[in-house]
């Protein structure tokens, strides 16, 4: 009797885990065949393209490493690859900077309506479409009747050509970047200082702390995951960089503002040199992932976990 | 924090002198004035482009680029909006239709096939979900820029090129989507689930009428950031859409301004303007859920 109760318990729970175990699969395969499909896949095409010459239009050709080592003498490749970290580290720091000093003053700002307005007003050019935006900043960018050079005019500045001169057209997209982005960066500040309990601001305010110390000692250290998750995604984001360079300035003059992004699609989708192409794909892929395993690594040495 | 600041304000002056107490009431009001400097005029320069942007948009054309540049509408010519309905060169209910379809059709696909494997990789045990969960956070990692060029290629042996569906089936779910309703179910008793089971309910009837309905929050944040995002997408769009009755607004309006110097301005920032409207009303009425969901993904990231 006993012993029949527990054969049938038993056969309840492989059942039953069967079950499970049928409903997980079927519950999680939507996501996972778009993900196969449409990241999964491409990626292995990638990697496998990246040893191949393909024009889109015949069948890719197996071509060994040529392409890897065409990587080497691609004078191109080295300009953009270098806007591209400029850039990427340019909005990255202004992005972080400014963004940790907006939100540690909305977090203090006196009342609820104001706080609001704030948000909303930082946050907003996050919002908008990159592409139509930069062209209304290809406008206050603009060398003679621009709004930009108009304020410097009445500053006594002379005329700057943001977009049209190699020593300030990156300059000008980086500029764009952190106007554009700046928004997130602040918000997820914003979020790691509410989080922090206030009971720890309390306690050091009566054991004697001033406002210095309690920025030095508790806002930074606990404001950190915060900062650690606006570097990693601000990387990962910045060496993506796409219409700021290819809108604003479409890579120019020259080569002086062209990003990774802006080169590969023109490689790609201009030239059809789909083979190629995918080598510098495969690079920018490699590249990111060092960079981001990277940045764990170092993130654990500075990064404060309660 | 603010009143905070106040009682130590108190404590202080408080505890040293008179004098000393006037000094620090003075530097800080010094301090709270060049904070509440630097956070008006951040603002101002984030807000500038736009209200430049709207004030233009209601002038005549060929005050478009007058100096010193206005910030503020010098007049109101609506009929600017008007002709953005009416005009030949922007057919913009037709875009706007297309931006709409293509945004709803992605949120709500990635919403439902997120969360039900957001589900099963927080509340069901099965054989490799744990790595199977980890490949889709390894994927996050990967540049859409370094795959786009072969997705190209699957999109034009699919047939799909100059198709909504282009932009549509990549976007139908999303790693981070994944990831970030993962943590909402992790975050749910387990008793929520336990008694459901024990009642014999299905594990979708669990998921679809118990746990989603109280995940409603991270649903939301996650409907708010895929909306938006497929709403300004321009990349995939620029990619793809070669009919210009196939056109997204973004990219409607970007190739528009390739007749800046030639037609209206006024008449494209006006469509420009019209294009924000529908996120800024979803933004308005929902910062609190952008901000929370930041805070989420952001503390655990």
């Amino acid at each position: 009797m006993e012993r029949e109760a527990s054969a049938s318990l038993l056969q309840r729970t492989r059942t039953s885990k069967f079950r499970e175990s049928l409903a997980g699969y079927l519950m999680q395969s939507p996501a996972l065949l778009v993900l196969t499909a449409f990241v999964l896949i491409p990626m292995a095409a990638a990697i496998f393209l990246a040893f191949t010459k393909y024009n889109l239009f015949d069948p890719p050709k197996w071509n060994g490493i040529a392409n890897f080592q065409h990587l080497f003498s691609d004078k191109r490749l080295w300009r953009t690859y270098e806007n591209t970290v400029l850039i990427a580290l340019g909005s990255v720091v202004g992005n972080n900077v400014l963004g940790l000093l907006l939100a540690m003053g909305v977090n203090r700002a006196m009342s609820r309506t104001f706080k609001y307005f704030l948000r909303a007003a930082l946050f907003f050019p996050v919002l908008t479409t990159a592409a139509s935006l930069a062209m209304v900043w290809r406008y206050i960018f603009a060398t003679d009747r621009g709004a930009m050079n108009w304020v410097l005019g009445q500053l006594g500045i002379g005329r700057i050509a943001w977009l049209t001169s190699s020593e300030w057209a990156l300059f000008s997209v980086i500029m764009y970047q952190v106007w554009r982005s700046l928004g997130v960066t602040m918000v997820v500040y914003l979020a790691g200082l509410q989080g922090i309990p206030q009971e720890l601001y309390e306690a050091a305010k009566i054991d004697g702390a001033g406002s210095r110390q309690l920025t030095r000692h508790i806002t930074l250290p606990l404001i950190t995951p915060s900062a650690f998750f606006n570097v990693v995604m601000g990387f990962i984001a910045g060496f993506q960089i796409f219409e700021g360079s290819y809108v604003l300035t479409g890579g120019g003059p020259g080569d002086a503002s062209r990003t990774i992004a802006v080169y590969l699609y023109e490689l790609a989708f201009r030239r059809f040199e789909m083979g190629y192409g995918a080598t510098v794909s495969v690079t920018l892929l490699v590249l990111l992932m060092l960079l981001t395993v990277l940045q764990f690594w170092i993130g654990n040495r500075w990064v404060y976990y309660e | 924090m603010s009143s905070l600041s106040g009682a130590e304000t108190k404590l202080r002056g408080g505890r040293a002198g008179p004098a000393i107490g006037v000094m620090t009431r003075l530097s800080r009001r010094l301090g709270k004035g060049i904070i509440y400097v630097f956070l008006i005029t951040m603002a101002f320069v984030e807000l500038m482009p736009m209200m430049w942007l709207f004030s233009t948009s209601l002038r005549l054309p060929k005050a478009s680029f007058d100096l010193p540049p206005d910030f503020f509408p010098t007049s109101f010519r609506w009929q600017n909006y008007q002709a953005v309905f009416t005009s030949e060169r922007i057919n913009y209910p037709l875009f706007f239709l297309n931006s709409l379809r293509i945004a709803v059709v992605v949120t709500v696909g990635q919403l439902f096939t997120c969360s039900m494997a957001a589900f099963a990789y927080a509340r069901m045990r099965f054989r490799g979900n744990g790595t199977i969960f980890f490949l889709f956070l390894a994927s996050m990692m990967i540049p859409g820029t370094a795959v786009v060029l072969p997705y190209f290629i699957i999109v034009k042996f699919l047939g799909l090129t100059d198709t909504h569906w282009a932009l549509i089936l990549p976007g139908l779910t999303s790693a981070f989507g994944v990831f970030l309703l993962r943590q909402h179910f992790m975050a749910l008793p387990a008793d929520l689930m336990d008694a459901a089971k024990i009642d014999g309910a299905s594990f979708f009837k669990i998921y679809w009428s118990i746990l989603l309905p109280t995940v409603a929050p991270g649903l939301a944040s996650l409907g708010i950031f895929t909306f938006l995002a497929s709403w300004n997408e321009y990349y995939a769009a620029s990619l793809f859409l070669r009919s210009w009755d196939k056109y997204t607004l973004p990219l409607a309006l970007t190739l528009l301004a390739g007749y800046m110097g030639t037609g209206s301005i006024a008449e494209i920032l006006a469509s420009v303007f019209l294009s924000i409207l529908p996120v800024l009303a979803v933004f308005l009425l929902a910062q609190n859920f952008v901000i929370e969901s930041m805070s989420r993904s952001g503390m655990k990231g």
